[in-house]
């Protein structure tokens, strides 16, 4: 299914998207967590950028990632409620991927009490102010 | 021993200062702080607008740019301006640069500040603020729908928590330190409020496990320096306080989330490359300006500057705490903030660091006079991750 850049701009208001990173913006409406993958070095970008820092190559795919990580960083936004637990306040988190790059989102479908450093996650979808958003949720390994 | 190229060394001071008095709600718009602290930085030199021909000028929270302070302060011809990223630190170098250069002879470096309306209930209510204009100065946080710089810093400081046992009475430490240095400094936010450790420990959470006694104050406020030739200095009616050496320091990916590790901060690099350009060593060190926009800097700038090991400030600040004032001082001697930094004094991003180095340095601080000898002082500015400098002031 193709979305046109009129009609993402359009479910995605308020977002500064710009063609580095519209990829990315664009698999969120298709629930496909994209980030940017060299087709010359194979490593993996995040933010989005125009080249590929190692090797300077132009040839970068957006990819999707397994889905799998670890929590590296994470901290709460008191007084912002948790996605689906309105009585704790919902986490930042930095996940390490296995891709080799972080990706800071919240975690969901967890108590703030067991939010670990190193614990395994996994992707999972949620929407925000009718936005989809990729969040993390504890997971086996 | 100097082992990096640094041709600026001892060349370049700082001959005036002039700042305005720090209020929460002061009725005064940023472009007029800052007009009134350069008057005062500039008068204070002993000189007049038409020696000023460079203007090093703050960008953040409605600092007004080169172009508006020029016409405000009546300087008929400037040679080199720059509207500059906190911190002020920052700034200092810039304009270090500028006189060294020869591109200009006199700068003078402002930075004028206004609370943000975003930043609490009564700022929000001030119908003036809400049409004021925030600068980021060129700062491009990534266009995405998740929250990223203060959640970053606290997560940072969860994840130095964990890998090295840290508690929040040590933050707590800090920053009943600094609440108790701010008592000798009229110019201070929380001159009269002592801070209990049961108060830190009971102070509301904004991003856990940072209360919001970990992060500054913000305010409304201005500060200005003038900066000139070494030579020029000599001249000048007030003592010469010099730039003995100076760096900035960035790793790769300094993006909040993607820096590397707690062992490979932007602040790694600036030790790295700060000692090498001095003639100096830490010992040499007569006062310490860490820097505090968050609690969790000044506790990774005690380490970075080399008085302790990865993950031993904790300790090192229970060893040299002056139970007697509620103060951390080193080797019962070294200063640490004695303004009360920006946790207690006001966010103004180092300026206020850099004010306090220079009036110490001078020996204008009056009750907050350093007893011991002042020769050198470190300053460590900037946050954790991309905007870290560290400069060595010094006297003649």
């Amino acid at each position: 299914m193709d979305i046109s850049d009129e009609d993402m701009l359009a479910r995605l208001p308020g977002i500064r998207i710009d063609h580095d990173n519209k990829a990315y913006y664009r698999g969120l409406l298709q629930h496909r967590l994209l980030l940017n993958r060299c087709k010359t070095c194979g490593t993996w970008h995040s933010p989005p950028r125009a080249t590929c820092p190692k090797c300077w190559s132009w040839d970068l795919v957006p990819t999707e990632i397994s889905g799998k990580g670890r929590v590296y960083l994470f901290s709460f936004r008191n007084g912002v409620p948790a996605h689906g637990n309105p009585s704790e306040p919902s986490a930042v988190a930095a996940i390490e991927l296995p891709e080799g790059v972080r990706f800071t989102t919240t975690i969901v479908n967890c108590p703030k009490a067991d939010i670990r450093i190193g614990m395994p996650v996994a992707l999972v979808w949620v929407e925000e102010d009718g936005m989809p958003m990729p969040a993390f949720q504890p997971a086996s390994n | 021993m100097t082992t990096a190229r640094f041709p600026a060394r001892d060349k370049v001071a700082i001959v005036g200062l002039g700042s305005t008095q720090y209020t929460r709600d002061g009725g005064k718009t940023a472009p007029a702080l800052a007009i009134e602290a350069s008057q005062q930085a500039i008068r204070d030199a002993g000189l007049n607008a038409q020696d000023i021909d460079g203007l090093i000028g703050g960008s953040w929270n409605a600092s007004p740019a080169p172009v508006y302070m020029q016409a405000a302060l009546g300087i008929e011809e400037v040679t080199w301006t720059v509207h500059h990223l906190i911190p002020f630190a920052t700034l200092v170098i810039s304009a270090m640069n500028a006189v060294f250069s020869g591109v200009c002879t006199t700068a003078l470096v402002y930075a004028g500040l206004n609370r943000m309306p975003g930043l609490s209930q009564s700022a929000s209510k001030d119908p003036f603020r809400q049409r004021m204009v925030n600068n980021l100065g060129g700062l491009q946080l990534n266009g995405r729908q998740i929250p990223g710089l203060s959640s970053s810093y606290s997560g940072w400081m969860q994840r130095y928590m964990h890998q090295y046992g840290a508690t929040r009475e040590d933050f707590g430490r800090l920053c009943i330190s600094d609440r108790s240095y701010a008592a000798d400094n009229p110019r201070a936010i929380f001159r009269n409020t002592p801070l209990t450790m049961e108060q830190y420990l009971d102070a509301r959470m904004v991003r856990e496990p940072m209360c919001m006694l970990d992060m500054d104050i913000p305010i409304d406020g201005a500060d200005a320096i003038v900066i000139t030739t070494v030579e020029r200095a000599r001249d000048l009616k007030k003592k010469p306080v010099i730039i003995h050496a100076a760096t900035y320091g960035q790793v790769i990916h300094a993006e909040d989330d993607q820096m590397p590790s707690l062992d490979n901060f932007s602040k790694h690099a600036v030790m790295r490359n700060l000692w090498p350009k001095s003639e100096l060593t830490l010992k040499d060190m007569d006062i310490f300006f860490p820097y505090d926009g968050f609690s969790i800097i000044y506790m990774n700038d005690i380490e970075m500057a080399g008085y302790c090991k990865r993950g031993e400030a904790p300790d090192f600040v229970k060893s040299n705490w002056d139970a007697k004032t509620n103060r951390f001082k080193i080797n019962d001697k070294i200063l640490v903030n004695p303004h009360g930094g920006a946790l207690s004094e006001g966010g103004n991003q180092s300026a206020g660091h850099v004010r306090e180095a220079i009036t110490q340095l001078r020996g204008e601080a009056g009750a907050r006079q350093a007893q011991n000898e002042l020769k050198n002082a470190l300053l460590i500015s900037g946050s954790l991750f991309f905007n870290t400098v560290g400069l060595v002031l010094r006297t003649e």
